[in-house]
């Protein structure tokens, strides 16, 4: 994401946040076909990522004054706002007790990065598609399905056939092998 | 790293972060985690920049556009919606064959004579229209598509989906990238819509309609044949 975008992002949520209503329709315009790929992505029912999707909108509007202080980025609030709610959907949906807490995104406490910092993510983030190619293709098929489609260690468990340990031990060590490429 | 050494107090830190940022953590364990992003700013940190780290698996998903009445349905719940004569022609469809809508259009005549008539105003420049007409081989499918401005308007004339099925509509850029989903086409009338940011008209690019489950590609890409496709042609 280019820096003028990334800032342009900001500005809007920060108007949002001061109940600017054109401001919340022009971040609507910017990324909601983004998020809705990512309700999409997890919930594989059209009519409940839109539902989903609205409901994404409505806790933007409601938390966007918190948004400064939780340190991520535009998008990435934003991703992780869609993501949560989405899997929290798919969870309730198995009858499964909730346990990603909804408002995860707003939770993080870390202060803002220095402008250094925000540059070495954004690289990071171009490294990834990279290093998920470099790890063997069921390791990142896992981390894949974890992000993207909210899929859990019982769930691995059960599609590797092997123990909940024996998966969550492995796909550790998958992350870890991940952050050690992008962070290279 | 071999695969059985365990592993150092700061992979541990790590792999925990990478955990709770995924949602992958529950019960006590959850709460443990929760407890220490409150305590701990190098914990709270790690897991942020987990979550801005994985972001990017998200940043490179097709993105779907939303139908207009997800927006609508937005507004209405956070009592957005606007006077009935400041609506949105999105808002709900063939609105200007009702009353309002003549209403509206004698208003809209008003103002454009208004505009015409007042000395020294600056129009803003005409942007270039462009449509594509979409036909199956059988020609039972008939789709007009239009695009002015940024607005994009869809006409169903004839053969809508059997029962069960949509045609959705796709943005195919001529780069390769994945189409960019429309939405879904209704059955019968007209559908419009504004487009994004970063989807510009243009004679390169292509629209085609593809037959997917009833709502759409349940994927978010097109899961079912091409139905009919048609590259803009400039008005």
């Amino acid at each position: 994401m280019s820096d003028a975008r990334r800032s342009e992002l900001e500005t809007l949520i920060s108007r949002t946040a001061l109940g600017d209503r054109d401001a919340f329709e022009a971040l609507y315009e910017a990324t909601s076909a983004k998020l809705h790929a990512v309700c999409l992505s997890v919930l594989r029912d059209r009519p409940e990522a839109e539902e989903t999707l609205q409901e994404v909108y409505i806790r933007v509007w409601q938390s966007a004054a918190r948004y400064a202080s939780n340190g991520l980025s535009p998008m990435t609030w934003l991703i992780t706002i869609a993501r949560n709610r989405s899997i929290d959907k798919l969870r309730a949906r198995g009858s499964r007790p909730v346990t990603a807490p909804e408002d995860a995104a707003a939770m993080v406490a870390c202060t803002a990065p220095s402008p250094e910092s925000a540059t070495i993510m954004a690289q990071e983030r171009r490294m990834l598609d990279e290093c998920l190619s470099r790890l063997a293709e069921a390791q990142a098929g896992a981390v894949r399905a974890v992000y993207l489609e909210g899929v859990t260690y019982a769930d691995l468990a059960a599609r590797e056939g092997l123990p909940i340990n024996t998966v969550r031990s492995w796909l550790r060590r998958s992350l870890l092998r991940l952050k050690d490429c992008v962070s290279q | 790293m071999t695969d059985d050494a365990p592993l150092t107090p700061p992979q541990e830190d790590q792999a925990l972060a990478a955990e709770m940022a995924l949602g992958l953590l529950e019960g006590a364990e959850l709460q443990a985690a929760q407890a220490r992003m409150a305590s701990d700013d190098a914990f709270a940190c790690a897991v942020r920049d987990w979550q801005e780290r994985l972001a990017g698996m998200a940043e490179g998903l097709t993105p779907v556009m939303a139908p207009a009445r997800a927006r609508n349905a937005i507004r209405e719940r956070l009592g957005h919606a606007s006077a009935p004569l400041a609506n949105d022609p999105n808002a709900r469809r063939a609105w200007w064959r009702g009353p309002m809508g003549a209403l509206a259009g004698l208003i809209a005549v008003g103002a454009m004579v208004a505009v015409l008539w007042l000395p020294g105003q600056q129009t803003a420049p005409a942007q270039p229209g462009f449509q594509a007409q979409l036909t199956a081989q059988d020609q039972a499918l008939r789709v007009a598509a239009r695009v002015d401005g940024r607005q994009m308007i869809f006409a169903m004339e004839s053969g809508p989906a059997p029962e069960g099925r949509d045609w959705e509509i796709w943005w195919v850029e001529p780069d390769g990238s994945a189409p960019v989903s429309l939405g879904v086409l209704p059955r019968s009338g007209d559908m419009r819509m504004t487009l994004p940011e970063g989807m510009e008209p243009s004679p390169q690019i292509q629209i085609a309609l593809s037959d997917e489950p009833q709502g759409g590609s349940p994927t978010g890409q097109a899961t079912g044949p091409v139905v009919a496709i048609a590259p803009l042609t400039s008005l």
